[in-house]
């Protein structure tokens, strides 16, 4: 990173080449749009070569934050659209979308490659492991950009039982990965 | 935001389930609250495995030129790739050489301020010995001009005790020495001391003589004069002066102070100081 900082091309495309997957892939996550989910993974890395400094190491790792910038800037870009679209969310995500697109695990990084698919095997089990509605209301936070009221309002559940869901899901979450991802 | 920021708030904040009105209060606390950061990191790593759980996909390789051209930059080429690599081995060897010629000036810099040390150390050494020299050396000519005193004292308190003796004795004869000006107020006395064969000269008010000047006493014997010895007055005009008789001469005439030059001379040929008649110490 302090390579970006001091504006080495070849240092950005490492980090390009390195994270650009996991950041188009999560912004897809979000959007469900391929388009959309370019221009937001577009924005975010020319945010990062412009303005490398708003990473702060201290405040965390660089992945955290990158995945947060990456997230974020979906999830502004989702309620851009407006309710409408927003609703296509509670559909269900995209992960069953042409397989093609899929990035096989050997590629980019091996290193990163082997890690990311570890936690990623320990992450879905995680959440398989959640109760449905609890991940439901997890991942419409975190994916669909929704509050609490507003997965109320969706779900037709009480706030008090999305505050419950999000609060039980994150407890086992926390239990099921704790120090290991 | 006065209270800290819960855990279960963590959580709802990490995933963007806060309101936002609540989101902007809470962000506002983080600022501020180290403690609730480091709560709330723990909650943006948990919620960061929601992205980690989603399935990787490719983005398509334009993407890659529209994000450099769109940042400015050139998209690096597989020649300057290489090139970066290069300059990444190149800077890594000059990172050893630099480490092993630092290494190497840290050892020789080590040895060098070693040297220097002890250096500064000999010098000082050196610098103490001829100190201790010169001291050594002030003490030595301080010890020589006393013990010269010593012996100087030593000789006058044997003088004087001799001095004493012969005065004491019933042989002894006491003569009066006239001064030759009639205007000086020096006074002298010639102790003849047939006993221990010696004979002392006495003068008070006596002037000093410069440097290259002295004194020489004279007795007269058979219309020759022989040398007894020279002497001075000191500051204080006070003369002793003692010299063994010469050995043969049975008369005496008379005896002559005169000024001669320094070391004395064989023949009296001074201005004569002091005349004393001696006819009556005849033997």
């Amino acid at each position: 990173m302090a390579a970006v900082v001091i504006r080495d091309p070849l240092a950005f495309a490492a980090i390009y080449d390195r994270y650009v997957a996991l950041v188009y892939s999560a912004s897809l996550r979000v959007l469900a749009d391929v388009h959309e989910a370019e221009d937001v993974t577009q924005d975010v890395f020319v945010r990062l070569w412009r303005r490398p400094e708003t990473f702060i190491a201290e405040r965390g790792r660089f992945l955290s934050w990158l995945m947060s910038v990456a997230r974020n800037r979906s999830v502004d870009e989702l309620r851009s659209r407006g309710r409408r679209h927003r609703r296509e969310a509670l559909n269900g995500d995209t992960s069953d979308d042409d397989p093609a697109t899929l990035v096989p695990a050997d590629t980019d990084d091996p290193v990163l490659a082997a890690q990311l698919h570890e936690a990623q095997k320990l992450v879905r089990a995680a959440l398989v492991g959640l109760p449905a509605d609890q991940r439901r209301a997890l991942e419409l936070a975190y994916f669909g950009g929704f509050t609490q009221q507003e997965i109320s309002a969706a779900l037709h559940e009480p706030l008090g039982t999305v505050k419950t869901r999000i609060r039980l899901g994150m407890q086992k979450l926390r239990r099921a990965l704790e120090n290991r991802v | 935001m006065e209270a800290h920021i819960s855990q279960e708030q963590a959580d709802e904040y990490a995933i963007g389930a806060l309101e936002p009105e609540l989101e902007r209060i809470v962000a506002l606390h983080l600022a501020d609250c180290t403690a609730c950061r480091d709560i709330v990191h723990d909650s943006e790593r948990l919620a960061l495995s929601f992205s980690l759980s989603v399935p990787r996909r490719k983005p398509p390789r334009s993407l890659r030129a529209r994000v450099f051209q769109s940042a400015g930059i050139a998209r690096p080429s597989p020649w300057r790739r290489a090139w970066g690599y290069s300059r990444a081995a190149a800077g890594l060897a000059a990172v050893v050489v630099a480490i092993a010629a630092f290494t190497g000036m840290v050892s020789v810099r080590s040895q060098i301020d070693h040297l220097r040390e002890d250096n500064r150390d000999l010098q000082g050494q050196v610098s103490r010995a001829l100190s201790q020299e010169v001291e050594i050396a002030a003490l030595t000519r301080r010890l020589s001009e006393a013990e010269r005193s010593a012996f100087e004292l030593d000789q006058a308190t044997s003088d004087d005790r001799d001095l004493l003796v012969a005065l004491l004795a019933p042989t002894t004869v006491v003569a009066e020495v006239v001064s030759v000006d009639e205007k000086s107020t020096s006074i002298g006395r010639l102790v003849w001391d047939e006993d221990q064969k010696r004979v002392w000269f006495v003068a008070a008010s006596l002037q000093q003589r410069p440097a290259g000047e002295t004194y020489q006493i004279w007795v007269s014997t058979g219309g020759r004069y022989v040398s007894l010895g020279t002497f001075n007055s000191d500051s204080q005009g006070f003369a002793r002066y003692g010299a063994r008789l010469p050995q043969g001469l049975k008369t005496y005439e008379s005896a002559l102070v005169t000024i001669e030059r320094y070391g004395g001379a064989p023949e009296r040929s001074g201005p004569s100081v002091f005349v004393s008649d001696l006819s009556r110490f005849r033997r």
